[in-house]
């Protein structure tokens, strides 16, 4: 086995420790009778007798439990019949070392699963006698529970000084039907989370006073605690598998919690298992990492079960009040501690295969938070060849008659021991996938895990608790080569560890920020000490620590390089939170609202999937339309706003007060359409102004009188409809320009995509003006645009006559120069780079403050399954693949070299019936290039669209050239669709407001939820999240507008299927 | 060398007629003087040898997990082939070209060649099967070993017939082609719509979407159109307590518990499981989950006509023409029942009880995944029956085998009408529908039954006399 550059694997030689979960089916429990028999067992680290070495003990779910005492040098000696702790249970999962009696020694609770398939047994309190030996007394603290636990947390979850637990327990049934979320109210006593208060060592469950979820539908395998929102109270966030949503308790600091995880989180994993939490970009808010099981190999991935339907997804959050969920792990990102936004595809952790326990740390003690995951599971039941053809074939019988184990059959199940992984944290949010090189390479089912300084050489070592194999001891090679600090505590009363105490480090300006908790990752606890990596740092500027009873003392240039166990000062300030983390001053403010304006768009329900199964988004969802301009005459902003399907476009008249919606016969006549893109311009030149609207949507093909755009020209008489070309397109965009210069406003009308046959590139327009009436400007260069999404109008090469800027998906930005009123391509002499994206708005702004126009360009972002590079372009190949004269696209992702599609066997099939003749199993498919799916003749035959750069960034100019820049990677959480311009915080300087988020996907995708809104000062200044007061996460935004209501100008947002929204600018 | 041919044909005949005597002695000299030459025997094909065909047709659906209606097109065209080489050999069975929608003659048999139909027959059933399954190298496996054996008695024979039943093959392709079923492929999902209430929804525990929701744009056989058998109306949607159709709710509901209630000793728990023909039924166990494959509800009437061949004795021809005009009726009837599950459709009772009634009540069969009106087995199995009845007699007893393979008993019937009715009710036991899908499903198969029955012309009254014993 070789071993890895930073960690290296002891043998038990070394050891001594001869540990190993062995699991044994039996009739009685088997996979069949229990759904988590394959979670294995944990560990949990400690030093039980106060000898500075740190020791160890794992639990076997059907063996003997074992503490081991380290003797130094990574030697340690097996205690545990003297200790007297092998226990009386038989199933044991979780343990956790802590002090539950406060007297300074560490006790040991394990975890066990009783009543299940005639299990006996009971959560075992081992306290420690001092010499290590262990007195069994759970029954005496209250917390002999004969449940079905899967692990416990020790902390002060009431600031009162000594330590209280959560219980985290797992439903065991197994779901036939969705219960509907409300059922976790109903409380389960088997299955229901607990927690429990220490009233002078004795226990007391206050799960339902607390508010404190505990329904037979939580599957609980994961318990984090933070002071999440950094308010001095220990909050929780608590990870579910299946169905069952996670739960974010905050803590209302009076013995309170409230749940409010929908609000805080666009979406979490779905299978959520272990966790950790940890500030991993030092902001001083602790963010979260919670894992699932999606696989990273091809060959495992598209050979196991999927994303669930669309249809299911719909179902489980409307019908049944779930929150979305998608099977893989995430990084929820701590905006200020007023919300997440989810970052695992940005950040590159998102597939780590079976996962069961995470671990944050710093192991080559750089500064920044690494991440240790382990995994891997003896059987992977969810091999699709294994649930559709083998599974039958071989146990069929016995299932329907008993269901006695046929181990022969259980046997032919896929193995799924596999690598664990570990991503050395960089900079800007992102990880860095180290498995290979770090790691020796061996293939386990590593379940709980911990990290611990075994050998006090000061960087974090690690130990894994596997199944069917022995418990594995990885050594930190780092040593002295890089610096670090670790800190113990001693804290008063009954925690005298300390456990929940803060540490905020700083030195060169960079914060590091910690809290101190044993129980993290899965069934298991870590040393309960803080490390801290420094790199070649030598002195830390200031430590402040702040103690669980809300004081706070601070230790100033702390040389690195050791372990201090800090003392309790007794004078102490009292911290003030607020001043600590304090809130910067905001940018906006929400309006309650406008009198009279109640727009609310309503996406009609229709799932462009269903008729095109594999196109990679929808293309019916990309309204409202919305456009302000006085449409009156009164010299006031109105407002124009489009509608879906079946809604009738609503035009608000600004009064004295507030606003009037105007109800129009004319508007009535079109409400079948839906409204994408609307202007308010006077077209015919009568000083009034007219609204011209263009129409899209999906679920209208071919030469649908819904798609044809209408003008309404003002008049004496009110808006009514005009002649205009009659165009079938799906428009994106409108703009208007008079771009001969004859004194009347002509359009670029830019189209979208076309219905039924997504790929086909749609053609777009140039109508001139003349007197009101527009005519088509034959222009080949329009023909077969792009598939546009915005467009701008800009003298880009300063000959003071405006040219037009044309972005898209699956195309680059494209230019066009004006030239005496005809439009000619010149992006090849502008711009000299490859960069097809998925562009979706732009804005010409000064971003470099050098007096010439940039382009701000919104894109899909980087937070997605599709990553694109030029080397490597994200490839849709378009056409007829099973010649039924219908298209079909089939996306293909690079992954080490090679292309693959994006969806599996099942969803390809679903559309091209013959690919389930050509790939008779699921393992014949896995891991096939998208040629070896389609054949090389297909592949020739077809057309291919690219993406190269997924990024948001701007085109900056420099003397009429352009060159893409990317923004920080904050902006590529989730796509760009809007942005304005203006001077928002009246430095005199426009500054550029940009919001998004998309959910028309496939679950496969997940959502693109996680984007708050940002404004761009210049270059180097993106403000975002808690300091604007905008949070715009879990929105589609479509439209920002800057309007003027008496005499004060608003931004006013408009959202996809939700309501619009205003807001005033701070002063 | 037609000469030659008729000879070595001749040789291996059991029965030789007298005349031929001299013809042998010098077919023996022959074959001592080209001894190096492997002997010829006669292919000898019985009406086994199409059941085998049959079964592993059925076999290979199974494993590659067939919707009902997509299995029945399978079990049609793949018999269909066989019957058009089958019917040449005598002059018993008329041809069923211009008689199903779209079906021109077969190629003509070159009569100077010395063919087996019964091989050729087979041929064209396993082509065509093979074409239309997933798993064609299953198919292969069994080809390779019938035709080798085939090959080693005679392999002039055996390359003429078994070319011959390609071409057959070929020609029922290209007409099944313009079936409509590529096209069915790319037409819309089923558009989930969970706001009316009576509207289908995917049901537990997999959730999958509503199958083949085109399929009555697949060409039928003889029926008119997919709409021709239209089912009366059921009940109207009603959750009020007093309704028609909330009687009916309450009735499945009842059904339901009273069988949970009598445990595994309960006769319609029997009846359901007998007859619940869903070819695939998933079990969850957490992560872990199975899948607990069947033969369809046509696979269950293809296996019951195999029983009355059996049972009569059928020739080779008249074993090919029952399952052609049973397959055809079963296929048809799909199209008649799926036109109506799409007009309607109608929630399944699971969704409604476990909505109003009690959220924990689950079936005793698992819910197939399609709109409740009308009962796909209760038409097919009234199309099935009435066909079989009209082949075989009414009042044709018979012990019920088909399930044995899948772990179920024998179940008895007096004739194929009861078995039918037992069919059609065990929907109601099994908790996947309300009575008006099964009576009226019933009808309306009956009715598609007779009018198949009637339409096709495939037999002489005498023929049919003499053979149906």
């Amino acid at each position: 086995m070789p071993q890895g550059e930073l960690f290296e694997k002891l043998t038990s030689e070394v050891t001594n420790v001869t540990f190993q979960n062995t699991l044994n089916p039996t009739e009685d429990i088997n996979i069949l009778d229990y759904l988590y028999f394959y979670n294995g067992g944990g560990v949990a680290v400690g030093d039980i007798n106060n000898d500075d070495l740190v020791d160890v003990f794992f639990t076997s779910n059907q063996g003997d439990n074992k503490l081991y005492l380290n003797k130094g040098n990574f030697e340690f000696h097996d205690i545990s019949e003297q200790a007297g702790v092998t226990g009386v249970s038989d199933w044991n999962t979780g343990v956790v070392m802590a002090d539950i009696n406060g007297d300074g020694y560490l006790d040991i609770y394990v975890c066990a699963v009783v009543g299940l398939q005639g299990l006996k047994g009971k959560n075992e309190l081992f306290i420690n006698n001092g010499d290590a030996t262990f007195t069994e007394s759970a029954a005496a603290y209250g917390l002999d529970f004969k449940n079905y636990t899967t692990a416990a947390s020790f902390f002060d979850y009431d600031n009162d000084g000594d330590l209280d637990m959560y219980l985290l327990n797992h439903a065991v049934h197994t779901q036939h039907s969705f219960g509907s979320a409300p059922l976790r109210t109903k409380r389960n006593y088997k299955s229901g989370d607990k927690l429990l208060r220490n009233d002078d060592a004795r226990f007391t469950d206050v799960s339902v006073e607390a508010g404190i979820y505990g329904g037979g539908n939580g599957y609980g395998l994961g318990v984090a605690t933070a002071d999440f929102d950094n308010d001095g109270f220990t909050d929780m966030y608590i990870s579910n598998d299946f169905h069952e949503d996670d739960y974010y308790y905050l803590n209302n600091g009076n013995g309170t919690f409230r749940e409010v995880l929908k609000e805080k989180f666009g979406h979490t994993s779905r299978f959520s298992m272990g966790s950790d939490v940890t500030d991993i970009n030092h902001d001083g808010y602790t963010d979260i990492l919670t894992l699932d099981m999606t696989p990273e190999d091809e060959t495992v991935l598209k050979a196991s079960a999927g994303d669930e339907t669309v249809d299911m997804l719909h179902m489980r959050i409307h019908q049944l009040g779930y929150h979305y969920q998608y099977a893989r792990n995430m990084l929820q990102i701590n905006q200020g501690g007023t919300y997440f936004s989810e970052t695992a595809l940005l950040s590159g952790i998102s597939a780590t295969d079976w996962s069961w326990s995470a671990l944050f740390g710093d192991y080559n003690n750089d500064g920044e938070q690494d991440v240790f995951i382990s995994n891997g599971i003896p059987k992977r039941p969810n091999d699709l060849d294994y649930i559709k053809y083998i599974s039958n074939e071989k146990i069929q019988e016995k299932l329907n008659s008993s269901e006695i184990i046929d181990n022969e059959a259980l046997n032919m199940m896929p193995s799924g021991a596999v690598q664990n992984y570990i991503f050395k944290g960089n900079k800007h949010l992102t990880f860095e996938n180290k498995s290979k090189r770090w790691l020796p390479s061996e293939n386990t089912a590593s379940t709980g895990s911990a990290y611990a300084d075994f050998d006090n050489d000061g960087d974090l070592d690690l130990v894994t608790n596997n199944i069917n194999a022995p418990a594995a001891f990885y050594r930190n090679k780092t040593n002295n080569t890089s610096n670090f600090l670790k800190l113990k505590f001693d804290f008063k009363d009954k925690n005298k560890f300390g456990i929940g105490t803060k540490v905020i480090s700083y030195h060169q300006g960079i914060v590091q920020h910690k809290q101190l908790f044993a129980t993290k990752g899965f069934q298991s606890s870590s040393e309960p000490v803080i490390h801290l990596g420094y790199g070649s740092i030598a002195v830390v500027d200031s430590l402040k620590i702040i103690w669980p009873d809300h004081t706070i003392q601070v230790a100033e240039n702390v040389q690195t390089n050791q372990t201090l166990t800090i003392k309790l000062l007794h004078k102490r300030d009292k911290v003030e939170y607020t001043k600590l983390f304090p809130k910067p001053k905001v940018w906006f403010k929400k309006m309650d609202s406008i009198p009279g304006l109640k727009y609310e768009h309503k996406e009609n329900n229709y799932t462009d999937f269903n008729r095109q199964k594999l196109i990679p988004y929808q293309i019916s969802d990309r309204g409202p339309a919305v456009a302000v301009g006085d449409i009156n005459g009164d010299g006031k902003d109105d407002i124009f706003f489009g509608n879906s399907k079946n809604e009738i476009s609503e035009i608000y008249y600004q009064t004295a007060t507030g606003f009037e919606e105007q109800k129009m016969a004319v508007l009535g006549i079109d409400r079948q359409k839906e409204d994408v893109a609307a202007i308010i311009e006077d077209f015919n030149n009568d000083g009034r102004n007219d609204i011209l609207v263009a129409s899209s949507g999906g679920e209208f093909y071919g030469k649908s009188k819904k798609l044809i755009d209408r003008l309404y020209l003002n008049s004496e008489e009110g808006l009514m409809k005009a002649e205009f070309p009659e165009l079938f397109n799906h428009e994106s965009v409108v703009r208007p320009c008079d771009i001969d210069q004859d004194g009347d406003l002509d359009v670029f009308v830019g189209s979208y995509a076309v219905s039924n046959d997504y790929g086909k590139i749609p053609d777009s327009y140039l109508l001139v003006n003349d007197k009101g009436n527009f005519s088509i400007k034959e222009n080949s260069q329009l023909s077969q645009l792009g598939m546009v999404t915005d467009a701008i109008w800009s003298d880009f090469d300063n000959d003071q006559v405006p040219d037009l800027i044309v972005i898209g998906e699956w195309m680059a930005p494209r230019f066009f120069k004006n030239s005496n009123g005809r439009l000619v391509e010149v992006t090849n002499t502008v711009l000299n780079e490859k960069i097809n994206g998925l562009w979706q708005s732009i804005i010409a702004f000064d971003i470099d403050k050098d007096g010439d126009l940039d382009y701000i360009l919104g894109n899909f972002g980087l937070n997605s399954k599709l990553n694109a590079s030029s080397d490597f372009p994200v490839k849709l190949y378009y056409g007829d693949f099973d010649e039924n004269q219908k298209t079909e696209t089939m996306l293909a992702l690079p992954k080490n070299g090679n292309y693959y599609t994006a969806l599996g066997l099942d969803e390809l099939s679903g559309q091209l019936n013959y690919l389930k003749k050509k790939f008779g199993s699921y393992k014949s498919f896995a891991g096939k290039t998208i040629e070896e799916v389609l054949g090389k003749e297909a592949v020739a035959a077809a057309t291919i669209l690219e993406i190269h750069q997924l990024a948001s960034g701007y085109l900056k100019n420099e003397e009429g050239i352009f060159s893409f820049i990317p923004f920080d990677n904050s902006l590529q959480v989730a796509p760009i669709t809007s942005m304005v311009k203006y001077d928002f915080n009246k430095d005199g300087k426009e500054e550029v407001f940009m919001a998004g988020n998309y959910f028309g996907v496939i679950p496969y995708h997940g959502r693109f939820d996680g984007f708050g809104g940002a404004v761009l000062q210049d270059e180097n200044s993106i403000i975002g999240g808690e300091e604007l007061n905008i949070n715009l996460t879990q929105k589609s935004v479509r439209g920002l507008n800057i309007i003027n209501f008496a005499n004060n100008d608003y931004l006013l947002i408009t959202i996809n299927d939700e309501k619009a929204e205003v807001y005033e600018f701070s002063e | 060398m037609s000469f030659l041919n008729k000879k070595r044909n001749n040789l291996s005949l059991s029965k030789i007629p007298k005349g031929w005597v001299l013809c042998l002695y010098s077919c023996l000299w022959l074959i001592i003087n080209t001894s190096c030459q492997k002997e010829v025997k006669e292919i000898i094909i019985t009406s086994d040898d199409y059941h085998k065909a049959i079964d592993k047709i059925t076999e290979v659906m199974v494993h590659d997990i067939f919707s009902p209606p997509v299995a029945s097109r399978i079990y049609n065209y793949a018999n269909i082939a066989a019957y058009e080489v089958i019917r040449q050999e005598g002059k018993a069975y008329k041809t069923l070209s211009n008689q199903l929608h779209g079906l021109t003659a077969v190629p003509v048999v070159d009569t100077t060649k010395g063919i087996n139909y019964k091989l050729s027959a087979i041929v064209a059933y396993l082509e065509v099967g093979k074409e239309l399954l997933f798993s064609e190298d299953k198919v292969e496996v069994y080809q390779d070993s019938i035709y080798n054996s085939w090959k080693l008695r005679d392999a002039e024979t055996f390359s003429d017939s078994k070319a011959y039943g390609e071409q057959v093959a070929i020609h029922i392709k290209n007409w099944f082609a313009s079936d409509n079923y590529a096209q069915t492929r790319t037409m819309p999902k089923f558009s989930v719509n969970t706001e009316d209430p009576s509207r289908w929804q995917p049901t537990p525990p997999d959730y999958m979407d509503g199958i083949e929701p085109h399929w009555k744009e697949i060409r039928p056989s003889v029926i008119d159109s997919s709409s021709q058998f239209k089912p009366a109306r059921y009940p109207d949607f009603s959750l009020e307590k007093d309704s028609p159709f909330y009687k009916e709710l309450m009735e499945t509901y009842e059904v339901g518990m009273k069988i949970k209630e009598e445990g595994e000793t309960s006769e319609k728990l029997e009846i359901a499981q007998f007859w619940d023909c869903n070819p695939y039924v998933s079990t969850h166990k957490g992560h872990l989950m199975f899948a607990t494959k069947k033969i369809t509800p046509g696979a269950h009437w293809i296996g019951i006509c195999k029983i009355a061949c059996k049972k009569t004795d059928a020739d080779f021809a008249k074993t090919v023409f029952a399952y052609t005009k049973t397959s055809i009726a079963i296929a048809d009837a799909f199209i008649s029942c799926w036109d109506e599950k799409y007009r309607s459709n109608l929630i399944r009772p699971e969704t409604l009880i476990n909505q109003y009634i009690d959220e924990n009540w689950t079936p005793v069969l698992q819910t197939p995944p399609f709109p409740e009106y009308t009962s796909g087995h209760s038409v097919v199995s009234g199309a099935a029956s009435t066909v079989l009845t009209h082949i075989f007699g009414d009042h044709f007893s018979f012990d019920d085998i088909t399930e044995i393979p899948y772990g179920l008993p024998v179940r008895s019937f007096a004739s194929f009408n009861k078995a039918a009715d037992e069919a059609a009710v065990s929907r109601l036991y099994g908790g996947i529908h309300y009575r008006a899908a099964i009576d009226l499903g019933l009808d309306q198969g009956r009715e598609l039954g007779n009018f198949v029955s009637k339409k096709l012309k495939m037999n002489t009254a005498a023929i049919e006399v003499a053979s149906s014993k």
